[in-house]
């Protein structure tokens, strides 16, 4: 390397930082000003193939709320950024939007909602993320994180549910025996504890199992679950192995009806599954393109006009985007400064919102965080998800 | 003209800092430490930033100590951070202790830890050593997520907020200056250790263990020492993350963190602990400049906005590469050469 060009790299290094300091400036502003939200997507990580949908979504509101007329003439302006599943690349980013003036935050999975969590607090911003983990809506231990979806643990309650009432609809004596297959992670783990307490309040046989991470089959659990006598198979993990499960289980015949939890009942899994993901059943908060209700229609249009793809998950970031909104309206209707805490205050008094059937009404008060009680139940018919049953509730 | 320094005195040829430039350039440094929080205007971003970077340094002086300078490679950098970090949480959270107190008792415990996973470096080199701490890297993380009495699972580890009288210190300004303390602490320490007879026998194993043995260095006890003095500062980086964030899960130090520190320390250069601070801020500094590139992009080129992401990704990697092509010694060694340039200038041949 000649000593010019180290010269030069020395010189373009020294360039980066310049500019890095020069860009943490911005807030404030006068009546008029955008509001700032930031938000951190995965669009190049490991959890991309659903990010990117989920991050298109809540861009997607944005640009259209702006575009008719904003929040009583005040636009959203959204600082976003990849994070590529990066811890320590969320903090920062999230570090530099809150120094640029963010009064509320859109993150992503679990790890970055977990890392950020005591530091919302601290900065009193509130945050939404499409983590739906059951200890996110304690505003007591965590005061500004609000679950938009019914939490895993709702959702596997609301699987074990139905599968009595399924069960004893198909005129069968006692209670089914459930198997709970998880993701080896925290994201998987999120609703053993209140599955299992649930199922045994209730008379019902229960086991739960972790997926083995990097396993290529589910042979071994399937034994293991076919030794067992399930009747019914909860899967709470991604698309891609809820798939190679479901593909097994097929293979070897696992008469066990299988429900999937919301992040593998999406379009990903049936064309991962092809054939074999006929007749599985999802727990799914956000109503799937496939079922057609009013509030589809807004963000549909939308989308075909600007070339994106209509998938659940781009529903999902959608609504998760337009409750925010519905807080921040909230405040400026009030007359009041649009700051992390009225935020806050604001969706605590959400009462019943709803979202045009894509969710259950959506509900905050000061002492939960628990926004979303109820899922429907859907099945893969033809190669699209199609609608059981009407809103179940978890207790 | 000077043709060279010349030690007239013991003292002066034992310093740490032995000419005038080297005393000035390291005050400047200081300087700029003690002065960057208030340049920038006290924002919590750039602080943030030199947080992390400050954070980074002790973690990747820790892992330089080991890999640098006794030349034991090392995959399990992430776990023994863990380590660091849930013994620091577990303490101030569940049993109330202090947490300037929780950061030294971490950093032992990880040393502990390390010494242990240390044991296999006896009989292993090389490549064989890297698989060894690669297990544990799996075994830690997977002991951490799965022993639910101690660190409570999956589950995210909350940590009270460390408070000196009713002040919060892990604001971003405030925790400024513990880190860069420890920073300070580190690099002194690290530099005398190199200049007594334990860092010497690191080198001398790092350089040719066998002939090390022959002059009588107890390789196997060296070594378990480097693992133990190495996790020590790592504990300490991890200890400062849980402390710093509030809150401690496991996601936060999987294998990508070992790899990260791994690169850090090369790009940084070996066996130097400026290179350690280099590559630390290089690591840190370089995706968030990438990430308000691609920022400043948007609405530039709305037909290459889908691709921002993956060009960052993609000219992260490039960086990296054309570094080490272009100097494999490390960004140390560019400093190096800078300094050369300027010692002879304007004479420099």
């Amino acid at each position: 390397m000649s000593r010019s060009a180290r010269i030069a790299l020395v010189v373009l290094l020294l360039a980066a930082l310049t500019a890095l300091a020069a860009c943490g400036g911005g807030g404030g502003g006068g009546e008029a000003a955008p509001i700032k939200v930031g938000a951190i997507f995965d669009l190049t990580g490991p959890t991309s193939d659903v990010g990117a949908p989920y991050a298109e979504g809540i861009k997607g509101y944005v640009t259209w709320l702006n575009a008719n007329g904003g929040i009583n003439g005040r636009t959203i302006e959204l600082i976003s950024a990849d994070y590529a599943y990066k811890v320590d690349q969320a903090e920062q980013l999230y570090s530099q939007f809150v120094g640029e003036g963010v009064v509320a935050f859109q993150g992503w999975g679990t790890g970055d909602t977990e890392a950020l969590r005591s530091r919302i607090a601290a900065d009193q911003i509130p945050f939404m993320s499409a983590s739906y983990s059951a200890n996110l809506v304690d505003p007591k231990e965590a005061p500004y994180n609000f679950v938009i979806g019914t939490t895993y643990s709702d959702q596997a309650i609301i699987a074990i549910k139905w599968a009595m009432d399924d069960w004893a609809a198909a005129g069968n004596e006692g209670k089914p025996k459930v198997a709970l297959v998880h993701h080896d992670s925290p994201f998987g783990q999120s609703p053993v504890e209140d599955a299992k307490a649930f199922a045994e309040a209730n008379g019902v046989e229960f086991i739960s199992m972790a997926m083995p991470k990097g396993a290529t089959d589910y042979v071994a659990e399937l034994t293991r679950i076919q030794e067992f006598g399930a009747n019914y198979i909860i899967i709470h993990t991604v698309s891609s192995p809820a798939a190679v499960f479901v593909k097994d289980a097929k293979a070897q015949g696992v008469e066990a009806k299988i429900i999937n939890l919301n992040w593998c009942s999406d379009e990903f899994f049936i064309e991962l599954a092809g054939d074999a993901a006929e007749g599985v059943y999802g727990v799914q908060p956000f109503t799937p393109p496939s079922v057609p209700v009013e509030g589809h229609k807004t963000p549909t249009e939308w989308a075909q006009a600007n070339g994106k793809k209509v998938d659940v998950h781009f529903i999902q970031g959608w609504y998760t985007m337009d409750v925010m909104t519905a807080g921040i309206r909230k405040v400026i209707e009030e007359g009041k400064e649009v700051t992390g805490p009225n935020i806050k205050a604001a969706l605590e008094t959400l009462t019943n919102y709803e979202t045009g059937g894509v969710t259950y009404p959506i509900s905050f008060t000061p002492e939960s965080h628990r926004g979303n009680l109820g899922s429907r139940i859907y099945q893969v018919s033809g190669g699209q998800w199609t609608q059981v049953t009407d809103y179940i509730t978890a207790p | 003209m000077i043709s060279g320094t010349f030690h007239t005195s013991y003292r002066s040829d034992m310093a740490l800092r032995r000419t005038w430039l080297e005393r000035l350039r390291l005050g400047l440094f200081i300087a700029f430490v003690l002065l960057f929080p208030f340049l920038a205007g006290k924002k919590p971003y750039p602080i943030f930033l030199m947080n992390q970077i400050g954070i980074a340094t002790i973690g990747a002086i820790g892992l330089n100590i080991l890999v640098g300078y006794t030349g034991q490679i090392s995959l399990g950098q992430g776990a023994f951070m863990a380590v660091g970090a849930y013994t620091a949480g577990i303490l101030s959270a569940r049993f109330g202790v202090p947490w300037w107190l929780t950061i030294p008792i971490a950093a032992l415990a990880t040393a502990a830890v390390g010494a242990l996973f240390g044991i296999p470096s006896l009989r292993l080199k090389g490549l064989y050593l890297a698989i060894a701490t690669l297990a544990a890297q799996e075994i830690i993380i997977w002991v951490v997520t799965h022993w639910e009495a101690v660190t409570g699972g999956v589950d995210a580890l909350v940590v009270p907020p460390p408070m000196v009288g009713n002040l919060r210190v892990n604001t971003d300004f405030r925790f400024y200056w513990i880190v860069w303390l420890l920073v300070g602490l580190t690099a002194l320490l690290t530099a005398n250790l190199f200049r007594t007879r334990y860092g010497r026998a690191f080198i001398a194993i790092r350089d040719q263990d066998i002939a090390a043995e022959v002059m009588g260095v107890n390789v196997f006890a060296y070594k378990l020492l480097a693992f133990a003095v190495s996790s020590f500062f790592v504990g300490t980086a991890g200890a400062l993350i849980a402390h710093y964030r509030g809150i401690v899960t496991w996601e936060r130090f999987t294998i990508d963190v070992s790899v990260l520190y791994l690169a850090m320390i090369i790009i940084g250069g070996l066996g130097s602990i400026s290179g350690s601070l280099f590559g630390a801020a290089f690591m840190t500094l370089l995706p968030a400049f990438l990430t308000n590139v691609g920022r400043s992009l948007q609405g530039v080129f709305p037909m290459m906005e889908e691709f921002i992401p993956y060009l960052q990704q993609a000219s992260f990697g490039l960086v990296i590469i054309l570094f080490l092509i272009l100097e494999p010694e490390g960004l140390k060694k560019i400093w190096e050469d800078i300094k050369n340039y300027f010692a002879l200038w304007p004479f420099s041949y």
